[in-house]
């Protein structure tokens, strides 16, 4: 299975790295949204995945990011390489402010405060709150990233930063796996009782998994901006979120699952566009069915994952 | 001071609709621990199949007897279309992870209002004007029509009448117990599957009583309306308690009031935002609800 | 009045009207094997549920080495110390042997949140440390086969064992058994009560509640014993044994485990 694994992870990379010889400008645009939203999936998999925290407002986050930049950019004129470091902290420490009050609460109730707080965000987005945020119409006429003089503005271009940015997040995901920390948010989604009287402090691992993941998600939002040149805010409405959630629990909380998961909820209703209307009707279908064969999700998470020394005699 | 009254009546008004709908999610909610995503949908498929009645199969004519039709009629339907939902999307995930049965409901909500989409097109359509009457009052510089007073009236009239039938029948009894413990239930000889399918005809048809209110108060209908009555629903009925019936209807008005009262003071582009800071508050002071949820704890 | 160990004074617990543990006093010594038994209902849990910060009594004080831990939560508890096993047996069940005993070593893991993005040389040392203590329990409890296998698929009698592994992963000063022997075959209580030896022997002190009778008398060194969440008697076994309100309590509800 190991060796399956690791094939499989060789010729996902060999795929995406050659793919832009292939595709025209149409689906060069479908494949970066899809390394865009497979890094706010995977994020998105601390949570809700890992963590076990219902949470259906993850848009939130990606569009923290990209109006970081946005904003920054556009009012202030800050170089889009500058507006990183605050497109990750900012949501970072959202996600952390956020939780703090929430995450004690019960699976539901979660998940409604996060809707909540989706719509909120949306709502003043919209609102143009000291007139910065632009409207209903967002923000738009972006500069583009320039890395080392390079300008670096052409879809190819923002392909390969969105690859490079969804190869980070496999290292950073790989190192929670193997991690206290990440070890810690499986036995406190487990059992949180149990985990709390083996000594586990699940509130600080709760926050830590929100901070985290709304920080990767910001992360993605300055991806996004930059592909668009603009942000708005019906990109980050509580409908992105629901897409997101679906993702993670259609595909299964793994790095292949959610992979999958962002293939079938997103590229999929592309390659079906001509059949415009009834996409989502049938999607919807699928949902259903994808839930009833496969409730834990097409690519589960699996556990047993220990260190080969253990095993040997 | 008119800007209150008339919020009053604009609120107790959109409150009753709210009421109406939470119902449907707090029955679903307190017996089986499932948001029912759909259940907004079939709200406004209410919209739809009534305002269809009232074209087609009634040829527009103008009278009690077509009202009467248009809510018997779409009340049953969307009965019928709620047991569907609970057969195809929910049942076959009984014994799933709970996450599983959520995303079955937001499939079932995707096919459902795709659907609608499919069915009657995607542009705004619009209930007639003169199928109820088009009176109104002015009482010191307070607006009230008759529509408005008919919601009002009808609502608590239905919220009255399922409280008894919850409160004295012997169905209504089964659906408390169920809601506290399905298992216990079970065991007193209750059957649960068939209480599902009373709470999903009830909580349907309800919703749908409320989508033909939507139709005749505001009178444009889409597709997507679904999920605004029905996310606002659902704060509703979590405000009121959770799987508490009483607690919906309070829940219902008082949300409906809350918003009216953003709206006429503050502004109806944050009704939203104060709406869910509202909701947000209130969990974190008082998780439980205004009269306390009615839930199984599963320890 | 030995400081060093475990002293309850009038700890009271009630659920609503309910008088669940009503004034307990009593006090483990370091190095005990204390048991705390009585009939079913008697309150046993409640009162260790008290201990581990899961429940915060009403009235009373609990003192563990000199501090007072009434009411900390159950986390905190552990950094004190004490850890404390699950009647029900509340393993992390789709995970394997191996990663149970592993979150006992949570606490110890010098690691912080920040290792869960970034490794150091540091953390991966850690780690390593960790998981070969880790595989010294598991050998110490015969668990290697089972390394990788998840914890819910194994036999009741394996997953005691790891249960108990994984509370001495954290490598504390006061062991908290409920029930330990419960759905145990003779054979492995046989071993149960060697273990817990063992475990003394490594100069932890052990609270437990028990119903198998031949096992409290073989372990205890001292008893408390609770009816309606009162103490009616303490002593040795011999002297509870010969009480006879001890004796009422039980004819009244009895636990014939074995013959």
């Amino acid at each position: 299975m190991k060796v399956l694994n690791r094939s499989g992870y060789v010729l996902f990379l060999l795929v995406i790295l050659l793919a832009p010889l292939g595709l025209n400008s149409r689906w060069m645009a479908v494949g970066t949204t899809f390394l865009i939203f497979s890094v706010v999936a995977l994020s998105q998999d601390i949570i809700l995945g890992k963590g076990g925290m219902f949470q259906m407002g993850h848009a939130l986050f990606f569009g923290l990011g990209a109006y970081m930049t946005a904003i920054l950019n556009m009012s202030y004129h800050v170089p889009v390489l500058w507006t990183v470091p605050v497109a990750i902290i900012v949501p970072a420490l959202f996600g952390i402010v956020l939780a703090g009050p929430i995450v004690h609460l019960r699976g539901d109730y979660l998940l409604v405060t996060t809707i909540g707080f989706n719509i909120v965000f949306v709502q003043t987005l919209q609102n143009n709150v000291f007139n910065l945020t632009g409207g209903p119409n967002g923000i738009f006429g972006l500069d583009s990233i320039h890395i080392f003089g390079y300008d670096l503005s052409s879809q190819t271009d923002i392909y390969y930063l969105s690859f490079i940015v969804l190869l980070v997040t496999f290292a950073v995901m790989h190192n929670l796996e193997t991690s206290k920390a990440g070890r810690a948010l499986h036995y406190l989604r487990e059992d949180n009782l149990a985990a709390e009287s083996i000594g586990i402090n699940t509130r600080v691992y709760k926050i830590f998994a929100f901070g985290l993941g709304a920080g990767l998600a910001g992360l993605a939002g300055v991806l996004y901006a930059m592909q668009y040149s603009a942000v708005s805010p019906d990109a980050f409405n509580f409908l992105q979120s629901v897409l997101f959630f679906s993702i993670v629990i259609v595909g299964g909380s793994s790095i292949p699952g959610v992979l999958i998961g962002v293939a079938i909820m997103f590229v999929l209703p592309e390659v079906f566009r001509q059949f415009a209307e009834w996409r989502y009707f049938i999607f919807g279908f699928a949902m259903i069915l994808a839930m009833i064969l496969r409730p834990k999700g097409i690519w589960p998470a699996k556990f047993g994952k220990i260190p080969a020394y253990l095993t040997k005699e | 001071m008119e800007i209150f009254f008339q919020q009053l009546v604009n609120g107790l008004t959109i409150g009753s609709i709210f009421a109406l709908v939470a119902l449907g999610y707090t029955m679903v909610y307190g017996v089986m621990k499932l948001i029912n995503f759909a259940h907004g949908d079939l709200v406004a498929l209410a919209a739809f199949v009534g305002l269809t009645l009232y074209e087609q199969v009634l040829g527009r004519s103008v009278s009690l007897f077509s009202v009467i039709v248009i809510f018997v009629l779409s009340s049953i339907i969307i009965a019928m279309v709620g047991v569907l939902l609970e057969r195809i999307a929910y049942r076959p995930l009984r014994d799933a992870p709970r996450l599983s049965a959520v995303v079955s409901a937001l499939g079932a909500s995707m096919v459902i209002e795709n659907g609608i989409m499919l069915l009657w097109g995607a542009r705004m359509r619009f209930f007639p004007a003169d199928l109820l009457p088009s009176l109104s009052w002015t009482v010191g510089g307070v607006v009230v029509s008759f529509v408005q007073l008919l919601i009002f009236v009808l609502s608590c009239l239905l919220m009255i009448a399922l409280y008894f039938f919850i409160d004295k029948t012997k169905i209504g009894t089964a659906i408390r117990a169920s809601s506290i413990d399905q298992d216990a239930a079970r065991l007193m000889g209750i059957n649960v599957g068939s209480i599902i399918i009373a709470i999903f005809v009830i909580g349907s048809a309800l919703g749908a009583v409320g989508g033909l209110f939507i139709g005749f108060y505001y009178r444009g209908i889409n597709f997507g309306m679904g999920w605004n009555y029905g996310l606002y629903a659902f704060v509703a009925a979590i405000i009121g308690g959770i799987g508490n019936i009483p607690g919906a209807m309070v829940g219902g008005l008082l949300l409906g009031l809350f918003k009216a009262f953003i709206a006429g003071y503050i502004s109806s582009s944050w009704a939203d935002a104060f709406t869910f800071i509202l909701l947000i508050v209130i969990l974190i002071v008082r998780p439980t609800g205004i009269l306390g949820e009615r839930v199984a704890e599963k320890v | 009045m030995a400081s060093n160990g475990l002293i309850l004074q009038n700890v009271t617990k009630k659920f609503g009207g309910l008088l669940a543990v009503d004034k307990l006093n009593l006090t483990v010594e370091e190095g005990q094997i204390y048991g705390i038994i009585g009939p079913n209902g008697a309150g046993k849990t409640t009162v260790f549920n008290c201990i581990t910060g899961i429940y915060k009594p009403e009235e009373g004080s609990i003192n563990w080495q000199g501090e007072e831990i009434t009411g900390m939560s159950p986390n905190n508890v552990v950094g004190r110390g004490i850890v404390r096993t699950f009647q029900t047996i509340r393993l992390f069940g789709q995970m394997s042997v191996a990663e149970n005993i592993m979150s006992g070593r949570h606490y110890k893991s010098r690691q912080g949140w920040w290792n869960g993005i970034v490794h150091t040389p540091g953390s991966a040392r850690d780690e390593k440390e960790n998981w070969l203590k880790v595989g010294e329990l598991m050998d110490f409890f015969d668990l290697r086969q089972f390394a990788a296998t998840p914890a819910k698929s194994l036999p009741y009698g394996i997953q005691r064992r790891v249960e108990i592994a994984r509370a001495l992963a954290v490598e504390p000063k006061l062991l908290i058994l409920d029930e330990p022997a419960a759905g145990l075959n003779d054979k492995e209580t046989l071993d149960l009560v060697e273990t817990i030896f063992r475990i003394r022997d490594r100069g932890i002190t052990v609270l437990l509640i028990e119903h198998d009778m031949d096992m409290v008398m073989t372990l205890t060194d001292y008893l408390t014993v609770l009816n309606f969440g009162r103490k009616i008697a303490e002593g040795t076994t011999a002297e509870v044994q010969s009480n006879p309100e001890v004796i009422e309590a039980y004819l009244g509800s009895e636990d014939e485990e074995d013959e």
